[in-house]
Order: structure tokens, then C-alpha cells, then sequence
């Protein structure tokens, strides 16, 4: 296979589009699709500072170094799950990362927080993948918000777009599927999120970091056996298979035609939000999510036998 | 032989013979943009040769949390 661009052989195959790249012009044809995704949502002005939400695997590292290199004011944000066998990995090679980048990076300890993973796990029955990632989005959000970042960005490909659509779809979850998107705007205790990864693939996003030399963790979490999400991922990776372009498609025309629909809906039906009577932070419950786990991994604490 | 690493499950095996990287990875029921095909640094596209003696990493690229 030749290089589409250039004719020198190719390094990487993209059935999907039709195409082929070699080691010097593929990195090129990457940040020309986040460039399109910040530029057509309108994700990232030139004057907002940046936090970019890391867990040292492939996609937010790339991420970090696609805004840094396109000029704009990056600072990273790791949320160290304590997890024994990936959180140490996990945090070194975002500390490395950034390092090598001269860029600031803060760590957000959960077991400082009371809220270490193994700890969470043990004391609540909830699938941990949820808990945790409700965790990680709250304490991103918090950063964002309490150090004056203007946009939190996340490392979020297409796959995990489509993924999550699809989940949303299956259930028809109306309510997330009315501002499930690439841009969610900053609203009263929320930071304004943005996912400028969203038009790549995991497949393109490792393939880019495999020719930056973006040292990442390639270890998935231990505790992600039982997660829901990889299912939906085999499956549409097996349809993309034999249809190039539908992951793509999916989601693009759902962004078209599907979310203004639901969008509509939601603005009658809308929950309104109040601040968490403990933290603060918006919710549609009187106590927020986070500090109901909270409380419910103190009161086990509490118990005799525990 | 051609010896094939797996990653990140660490398994290793070897093929007694020359294939493409396409034919490797339908072995391991793999698809194409599944996993990096990786030879001495480089990444082959699937319908480079692999050759007797090639020592050669397969890196699924699906992440699990």
C-alpha cells in the first residue's frame, strides 16, 4: 500500500476512509481531523485555558499533545484511583508525559479523599465502573471550575461516542441522548466540556500515538471485566467490519437529525438542578451522587465487623 | 518460525510459516483496525509480508477503562 499523499509505503490502513498514510504524513491527517472538530463546534477559542482531563492511556495523552501543538493553553488534570497494579502505572506515565512536554500537570488523589477505588468497591454494590466514573467526572469538574479553566477537555474517540450513543439507544434514554454530543456548554456549576478526539477511532488514535512516541499505559483497568461498554465496542467493531463508515455515520447523523429531536423534548421535561445541600455542586437530588457515595462509604466504615 | 507477541495480554505463539499481517490477524480473529501490527519498530499495513525469523508484536488497541 502506497501513502495517499506522498506514494512512500504506508504505515497505516484506513478502510473507512478509503485510504492510506505513511509515518510522516498520517500524524498529519490526524490533527487535521481535530482541528475540524474544534473548528466546526467551535470547541476551544484562542484565549481559554485548557484542562485536559489524563489517565495515561493513548487517547488523552494524544490529546494533550495535538492542543499543545496547536498552540493552545494546556494543563492536565490525573485522578489517581489507587487502584494497586494500574494506578502507579497510570500516573507515572502521565507525569512523564507532561514533564517531557514542560507542561503542569496536577494529580487529584481519590484515597486522600476517602474515595479510593478498592476501598469504594468493597463497600458499595454498584457496578464500580459507573461509581468511578461519576467520581473521576465530578473531581475534573470541581478543577475546572475552582481554577478558572474555561473548557475541560477529554480524550473521548469515536468509538466511545458511539459506544455510549448506541447504550443511550438501546435504552432509549431520551434524557441522555438530548445533550450527548461533542460540546457540552458551561452552565451554572458545570465546566463547558469538549471532546475534539470525537471524529477518530481508537484504532487511528493508537496508531498516531504509536508514531509520536507517546509512551502510554497499555494495561486496561482490572476492574473493567464486567463493564458493559466493551460489548457495545466488539459489536460495532464487527459491523464496521463489513461496513466501513458506520461508526462515523452513526454518529454524525445523529448529531444531524437525532439530538435536536431529543434536545426539544428535554427542554419540557427538563429536572431542574439545585446545589448539593453537602458540596454545592448541581444536582437533581437533594445530595449530589458523589457525596451520597461518600456517606455510604463512611457509614460502612462506621459498622462494627467492617 | 515467526514469533508473534500479543498485546497487552502478554501471550506469546509462533507460526510455522510466511503470511501477510492480514492473514495473521484473521488467525487471532482480530480485525483490521482491532490492533497495531508492529515489526522491529514499524507498523505494517495488512498486506505486508511477515517472514520466517520476523518478531512481531500484535497490540489490540480497544481500552478497558
Amino acid at each position: 500500500m502506497k501513502c495517499r499523499k506522498c506514494k512512500a509505503l504506508a504505515a497505516v490502513a484506513l478502510p473507512s476512509h478509503n485510504t492510506a498514510f505513511c509515518p510522516d504524513c498520517y500524524p498529519v491527517f490526524v490533527r487535521s481531523q481535530v482541528e475540524r472538530a474544534i473548528h466546526r463546534h467551535k470547541m476551544i477559542a484562542p484565549d481559554d485555558r485548557v484542562l485536559v482531563a489524563v489517565s495515561g492511556g493513548k487517547d488523552s495523552l494524544a490529546l494533550t499533545l495535538l492542543l499543545h501543538e496547536l498552540g493552545h493553553d494546556v494543563h492536565g488534570l490525573h485522578v489517581d484511583l489507587d487502584i494497586p497494579g494500574s494506578s502507579t502505572d497510570a500516573r507515572a506515565a502521565c507525569e512523564g508525559f507532561f514533564a517531557k512536554l514542560g507542561l503542569p500537570l496536577a494529580v487529584v488523589e481519590l484515597r486522600r479523599e476517602g474515595l479510593a477505588i478498592p476501598l469504594v468497591k468493597s463497600r458499595i454494590k454498584r457496578p464500580i465502573c459507573s461509581v468511578c466514573g461519576k467520581l473521576k467526572r465530578h473531581y475534573f469538574n470541581k478543577f475546572a471550575l475552582e481554577n478558572g479553566f474555561s473548557v475541560l477537555a477529554t480524550g473521548h474517540n469515536l468509538d466511545d461516542e458511539v459506544s455510549r450513543l448506541f447504550a443511550n439507544t438501546v435504552r432509549w434514554d431520551a434524557s441522555y441522548l438530548s445533550d450527548q454530543g461533542p460540546v457540552l456548554p458551561a452552565a451554572d456549576g458545570f465546566a463547558r466540556k469538549v471532546k475534539p478526539m470525537y471524529r477518530l477511532t481508537e484504532f487511528e488514535i493508537a496508531n498516531f500515538s504509536f508514531l509520536r512516541g507517546i509512551d502510554h499505559v497499555i494495561a486496561g483497568c482490572p476492574y473493567s471485566g464486567r463493564a458493559s461498554f466493551p460489548v457495545y465496542k466488539n459489536l460495532w467493531s464487527n459491523l464496521e467490519e463489513r461496513m466501513h463508515g458506520a461508526k462515523v455515520q452513526f454518529y454524525e447523523n445523529f448529531l444531524r437529525d437525532g439530538r435536536p429531536v431529543f434536545a426539544a423534548w428535554a427542554e419540557h421535561r427538563e429536572d431542574p438542578l439545585s446545589p448539593c445541600t453537602v458540596c454545592g455542586y448541581p444536582t437533581s437530588a437533594e445530595v449530589c451522587g458523589v457525596c451520597r457515595i461518600r456517606t455510604m462509604v463512611a457509614a460502612e466504615s462506621d459498622t462494627p465487623g467492617t | 518460525m515467526i514469533h508473534v507477541r500479543l498485546e497487552p495480554q502478554g501471550r506469546e505463539l509462533r507460526l510455522p510459516k510466511a503470511c501477510t499481517a492480514l492473514k495473521l490477524l484473521r488467525e487471532l480473529g482480530l480485525g483490521v483496525n482491532s490492533a497495531l501490527v508492529i515489526r522491529d519498530g514499524e507498523l505494517l499495513t495488512p498486506d505486508r509480508r511477515l517472514n520466517i525469523g520476523d518478531e512481531i508484536v500484535v497490540r489490540t488497541v480497544a481500552s478497558r477503562g
